[in-house]
């Protein structure tokens, strides 16, 4: 009893001077949150920046984009992070929700993501338009002026000149930006042109028939899974095609085969432009945060022949990286 | 610190002090006290620490506050000049400063505001400290002139253990009530939009097509994609399978080892079983996503059936070889907790083990079987990573394991680390799955213990 | 029992065929004996066979993850901005690529440069940093140290590169393969037992992350978990299992427990996300809090598994104890609570075995981060294994994948470790009344 009481009694005192400590100690790391897509590029920024300066090497977290923003617009002060991550522009609500924080938001595009419609090599060997993939993965499509549920069930019957195999398509599920990205460059572009009533969910509804399979955010196990059924069609990041090329083969898109050179050139229609925000409070107060934005803005780091290409981030054309990194430097709050 | 351990030494100092003090009360024949000297010593020390901890975390409460808005009162003109963060910068600059700590950004001002916080803290720990060990001798010189020979102190210290002891207990209902707490506001704003009935009982999920802004159609085009009816369905189906591999796997495991099988192959299968339970859940999701799942579609396409890359077969195989272990060493108590006479009437009667087993044994412990069992379902229902990785995110409402089905855990897990805003209708449905789900496995339990408590047979 | 005992009436009449019926029937009672035998052992052994399965999918996998191979590269440590104070700071990246080039004396146009640089690990600044801060009698010299490959380099020196594809299929080309090649020749590159794996923090080259940091932050989550969840569990457990009043309140709390244990652990992150970080301000990322949720989600297991040590000591003890005066509160701590110790250890530590392997109420507090620097207090940023295999898992790199297999068996290890402890606690201790 008599240890019992004491382990406890020092247990209570160890917690205390802990709560104690805590409260006193300032931040000196700048604190990252937002999009797993971007993740892996701000974290090799970040180690880069840690090895490379003087200041603590930047805390990064994958929260996915929503998760991330509101951290970051939750207000200002240590508790809450210096940078959020995004595949997406910040959204009107959230720009909003800062402001109302008082979190004053700088904006810096970094370059571009390609999403790929991929598949194991020696499977299925898709040449496709982006009416094809419309046609394929619309939940609904509009017929004779009608509007009906989509029953294609090969390819084939999409397009005769495509294969006749069952259409299979793994994907990102709907609370995703990888989604949002490919709903908005594809199915609505397609939906578009195809398409003469103009009903919001005729376009951007993705079918539920088994036909496209949600497949969860992580890539490497969609890129597993296409290795283990050869007629399946994965829709992922460029850099796990870029990683996997000897296993997998991307589909062209219009015509363009997803390469470096193809999406940096713009020539390839799927890809979306990843963004980071600094709150702009917090410069002067957290230290290190200026310096970097300057290393990721640097030609080294975000240039065609920086590091963040090696990882498969494709760069902005050299004009926008200019503009931009002289932007950031000047930390020219966003304006919406 | 220092506060700490000198309350520590001073509560030991009075623990022995009293201690002896009561002996030599005593006479030295300590069993003419009414209560043992230790309590008296455990009297003392509770005297001596309980009301100084009580002051100090008021009065260091207090300090800090004092500190704090005299700090901005002295600098109330460089704190103006400053913008919102900046200022609060400025504090917790001044704060780490006073404490020998480094900051990012010194200057004149900062480094003045450290030196006066400085000379504050220093004031108001040695006001608080006195204070504390003030009111620790106070209690050490009050709990030592009631010590007496017939003084009850043990039931005075134990008094205090019994509320120590409450106050652990107190502890799990304050989470289950922080749980539900925090799914019931975050559910409240969900059902604002979407309405209890279409939410439990629709049969159509697809968040993708949820509408967001205002407007009255919102709340019915909202109703049309949150029916959570295939999630339920999905959870039921995996779970199933589940319990399909680890009831019978692991009741007659728990029988095989708790009946037939050597002390010393007991002794190897039980830990070698129990690893299944501790090997982490991502580890199992990799299992069924990477080598289960397309075992079996290369399986269901020799015998020409068409199975999904992510059927819910594989997923709820590999939970069932998880929960193994959860049924195997629950029942195997329960069958060990059914006395041998039993057993040994039966085998007196002529009958083979096996049929004493099945006749006897199983049936007296069914209760407790059954509430192991249960317990499993709420485990499998509960699971996450395997089902995220293996399961598919696919709302099909089907009964069929060869096809993707998707769970509530699964739904939960990918619609809050998405790329959505927070406030949206998809991120506030995983909290109204939430709770949800915690209200099935509620019933769960309260079923079970409801079952152990009719059907629990006394036998000692 | 199945088989009722037959009517010595009929018996009379035809007792060979009765005896022979007899012997039918007990040889079928006999053969479902042996079958329900059999069908019991091949339950144990199906189990096992899980087990055999998936340990050696994982093990296989992470074999090659324990290797690396190391190239021996010749620096010149003769920088006369090098001292032996700020060596720790210095920036070696000149150094190592004059060092690099320097095995390749026949390269000298910019691809050529590029390539070069491109078979060693982009870590190798660091790797040389470290060596001669630890030597600084070395600066002024030539030490010849050896430096990791490129991953990809590393991945083809083990033969998991198929040279047969063409060269875009590859993620290393021909003219790299060809310098490897030569370096090969010379003798320059060794393969040695990984111990940057062991010794590092996280990285984003594969062949610079280790486990290291991921290892603390465990290990710092753990104690602070075990420091709360032991104490106020067995507390807990000896109030409900022997002082409290059996009444709808205790009915109440014991089915809440029971409910806890079952709640899907991600709700805990939701609960630590809105007490300990909105409410409370801990830190984000930090053990402390990672610790705290994970006391609050093993403290139903360690409860339970107390109660059902302490309901395991026969009342006996207890009526001795009591009938010799002692007070309840003394026959509880003196007397049942010593002899229910084993079964309360053997709880909490598959409690923490099962903290250790948790992943997800650790998504909600920040604890799924890239942290570089290792955690040295639980207030740092920290990452904790489980998550660590998780966030590998999700990298493009092909050399991740091997690293995700290798953290996993040291993950099993530390659990294997743990249960063992566990069964071995129960073997020695174990009592049966």
């Amino acid at each position: 009893m008599k240890t019992l009481l004491k382990t406890s009694a020092s247990a209570l005192v160890l917690a205390g001077a802990m709560a104690t400590a805590t409260a006193a100690q300032a931040r000196d790391q700048i604190q990252i949150v937002g999009s797993s897509t971007v993740f892996p590029f701000s974290t090799a920024v970040a180690e880069r920046f840690g090895q490379n300066t003087s200041f603590g090497t930047p805390v990064v977290e994958s929260t996915g984009s929503g998760g991330g923003m509101k951290l970051f617009c939750a207000g200002v002060g240590e508790q809450t992070p210096d940078i959020t991550n995004a595949s997406r522009r910040i959204k009107a609500k959230e720009f909003k929700q800062c402001a109302e924080n008082g979190v004053t938001p700088v904006e810096v595009k970094v370059g571009f993501d390609g999403i790929v419609l991929g598949s194991a090599k020696g499977g299925i060997e898709l040449n496709l338009t982006r009416a094809d993939i419309y046609g394929a993965l619309a939940k609904n499509i509009e017929k004779d002026g009608k509007v009906v549920a989509n029953d294609a069930v090969t390819w084939a019957d999409v397009n005769s000149g495509l294969p006749a195999v069952k259409i299979e398509v793994l994907g990102p599920p709907p609370t995703s930006g990888t989604r949002d990205a490919f709903v908005e460059l594809v199915m609505e572009k397609a939906c578009a042109e195809a398409v003469e009533a103009k009903d919001e969910d005729l376009c951007t509804e993705i079918r539920e028939d088994g036909a496209f399979i949600e497949a969860g955010e992580n890539d490497n196990l969609i890129v597993q899974k296409l290795e283990a059924n050869p007629n399946a069609v994965g829709i992922f990041g460029y850099s796990f095609l870029d990683q996997n090329s000897a296993k997998l083969r991307g589909a062209n898109v219009d015509g363009n085969e997803p390469t470096f050179e193809n999406i940096a050139a713009g020539d390839y229609p799927i890809s979306r432009s990843l963004f980071f925000y600094v709150k702009k409070e917090h410069v002067g107060v957290i230290p290190g945060i200026e310096e970097f934005v300057a290393e990721f803005t640097d030609e080294d780091t975000w240039g065609p022949d920086g590091y963040l290409a090696d990882k498969g981030l494709i760069p902005l054309p050299d004009a926008d990286r200019d503009a931009i990194a002289s932007d950031a430097a000047a930390l020219k709050p966003l304006a919406m | 610190m220092m506060v700490a351990l000198a309350l520590i030494a001073l509560a030991t100092i009075a623990y022995f002090t009293a201690r002896s003090r009561s002996v030599a009360l005593a006479g030295g024949d300590a069993s003419t006290l009414h209560s043992r000297p230790v309590y008296h010593g455990f009297y003392a020390f509770f005297w001596v620490l309980l009301p100084a901890l009580a002051i100090w975390l008021v009065a260091s409460r207090i300090a800090d506050w004092y500190i704090s808005s005299s700090l901005s009162e002295r600098f109330s003109a460089v704190i103006e000049s400053l913008s919102g963060p900046q200022a609060g910068a400025f504090i917790n600059d001044a704060m780490t400063l006073a404490s020998g700590g480094r900051i990012g950004f010194p200057d004149d001002d900062k480094i003045a505001a450290g030196e006066f916080v400085a000379g504050l803290q220093s004031a108001a720990f040695w006001l608080v400290a006195a204070l504390v060990i003030g009111v620790a001798l106070a209690g050490f010189f009050y709990a030592y002139s009631r010590i007496e020979p017939r003084k009850r102190t043990r039931q005075a210290v134990e008094r205090v253990v019994r509320y120590a002891l409450i106050a652990c207990s107190v502890v799990a209902v304050l989470t289950t009530i922080g749980i539900v707490f925090s799914l019931i506001f975050e559910s409240v704003r969900f059902f604002g939009r979407v309405s209890v009935f279409d939410f439990l009982f629709g049969y159509h999920w697809s968040p993708q097509s949820a509408f967001e802004g205002a407007g009255a159609s919102t709340a019915d085009d909202n109703s049309r994609v949150f029916g959570a009816i295939p999630l339920f369905a999905g959870t039921l189906l995996i779970t199933f399978i589940a319990m399909c591999v680890a009831a019978p796997i692991g009741l007659m495991a728990a029988i095989y080892l708790s009946d037939y099988a050597s002390a010393g192959f007991r002794k190897i299968a039980k830990p070698v079983l129990e690893i299944l339970a501790g090997v982490p859940t991502v580890v199992y999701g990799f299992f069924a996503a990477l080598t289960v799942a397309p075992a079996i579609r290369g399986w269901g396409e020799v015998i020409g059936l068409t199975v999904s890359s992510e059927s819910a077969l594989a997923a709820g195989l590999v939970m069932g070889i998880m929960i193994i272990p959860f049924v195997s060493s629950l029942s195997d108590d329960v069958i060990n907790a059914v006395p041998q006479s039993l057993r040994d009437g039966s085998a007196g009667l002529g009958a083979t083990k096996s049929e004493t087993i099945r006749k006897v044994v199983l049936p007296a412990a069914l209760p407790g079987i059954v509430s192991a069992l249960l317990l499993a379902v709420s485990r499998a229902i509960g699971e996450t990573m395997i089902v995220v990785m293996a399961a598919g995110l696919a709302a099909n409402l089907t009964i069929n394991p060869l096809e993707a089905v998707t769970t509530v855990t699964v739904q939960i897990v990918t619609l809050l680390v998405g790329d959505q805003e927070f406030d949206s209708a998809k991120t506030l449905a995983a909290f109204a799955l939430g709770l949800v789900l915690f209200i099935i496995t509620l019933a769960l339990n309260v079923v079970a213990l409801r079952v152990v408590q009719k059907y629990k047979e006394q036998y000692d | 029992m199945t088989d009722p005992a037959p009517n010595p009436a009929i018996a009379v009449g035809a007792a060979t065929d009765d005896r022979a019926a007899r012997s039918t029937r007990t040889r079928k009672r006999f053969a479902a004996e042996r079958r329900f035998r059999f069908y019991g052992l091949a339950a144990v052994l199906t189990a096992f066979g899980f087990l055999i399965l998936l340990l050696s999918t994982v093990i296989g996998n992470a074999i090659p993850a324990f290797t690396y191979n190391y190239a021996q590269l010749p620096v010149e440590l003769t920088n006369e901005k090098l001292t032996p104070e700020n060596a720790a700071e210095f920036d070696f990246r000149k150094t190592v690529h004059a060092a690099q080039l320097s095995l390749f004396p026949d390269i000298s146009d910019r691809a050529g440069r590029r390539l070069v640089r491109g078979i060693f690990s982009s870590g190798t600044p660091i790797v040389v940093r470290g060596e001669v801060a630890a030597n600084t009698d070395w600066i002024g010299t030539r030490q010849i140290i050896p430096v990791p490959v490129s991953d990809d380099a590393d991945l083809y020196l083990k033969g998991l590169v198929d040279t047969d594809l063409p060269e875009s299929q590859r993620n290393i080309s021909d003219a790299e393969i060809a310098l490897v090649d030569q370096l090969v020749e010379r003798g320059l590159i060794e393969r040695q037992f990984n111990t940057i794996f062991f010794t590092n923090g996280a990285s984003r080259e594969p062949e610079m992350a280790g486990i290291m940091g991921a290892l603390i932050g465990s290990l710092l989550t753990l104690s602070i978990t075990l420091l709360l969840s032991a104490p106020i569990g067995v507390l807990a457990a000896i109030y409900l299992e022997e002082f409290a009043p059996k009444n709808r309140l205790t009915d109440f709390i014991e089915v809440n427990i029971n409910n806890l244990a079952a709640v899907p652990s991600i709700v805990f992150g939701l609960l630590g996300l809105a007490v300990f970080l909105n409410f409370m301000e801990f830190p984000r990322s930090a053990p402390l809090v990672g610790g705290m949720v994970l006391a609050l989600m093993t403290l139903p297991t360690v409860i339970i598994a107390s109660r059902a040590a302490l309901r395991a000591v026969p009342p006996s003890i207890r009526e001795a104890a009591l009938g010799i005066g002692a007070s309840r509160i003394q026959t509880v701590f003196h007397h049942v609570l010593p002899l229910a110790m084993p079964g309360i250890l053997t709880g909490t530590i598959i409690g923490m075995a099962g903290a250790l392997g948790e992943t997800a109420p650790l998504l909600m507090i920040g604890m799924v981060a890239f942290v570089v620097d290792l955690p040295a207090a639980v207030t740092d940023p920290a990452t904790v294994l489980p998550v660590q295999i998780y966030m590998w898992a999700d990298f493009p790199e092909i050399g991740f994948q091997q690293k995700t297999a290798a953290a996993i068996v040291i993950l099993l290890l530390f659990l294997i470790a743990m249960n063992a402890i566990a069964v071995w606690l129960r073997s020695r201790f174990e009592r049966r009344w």
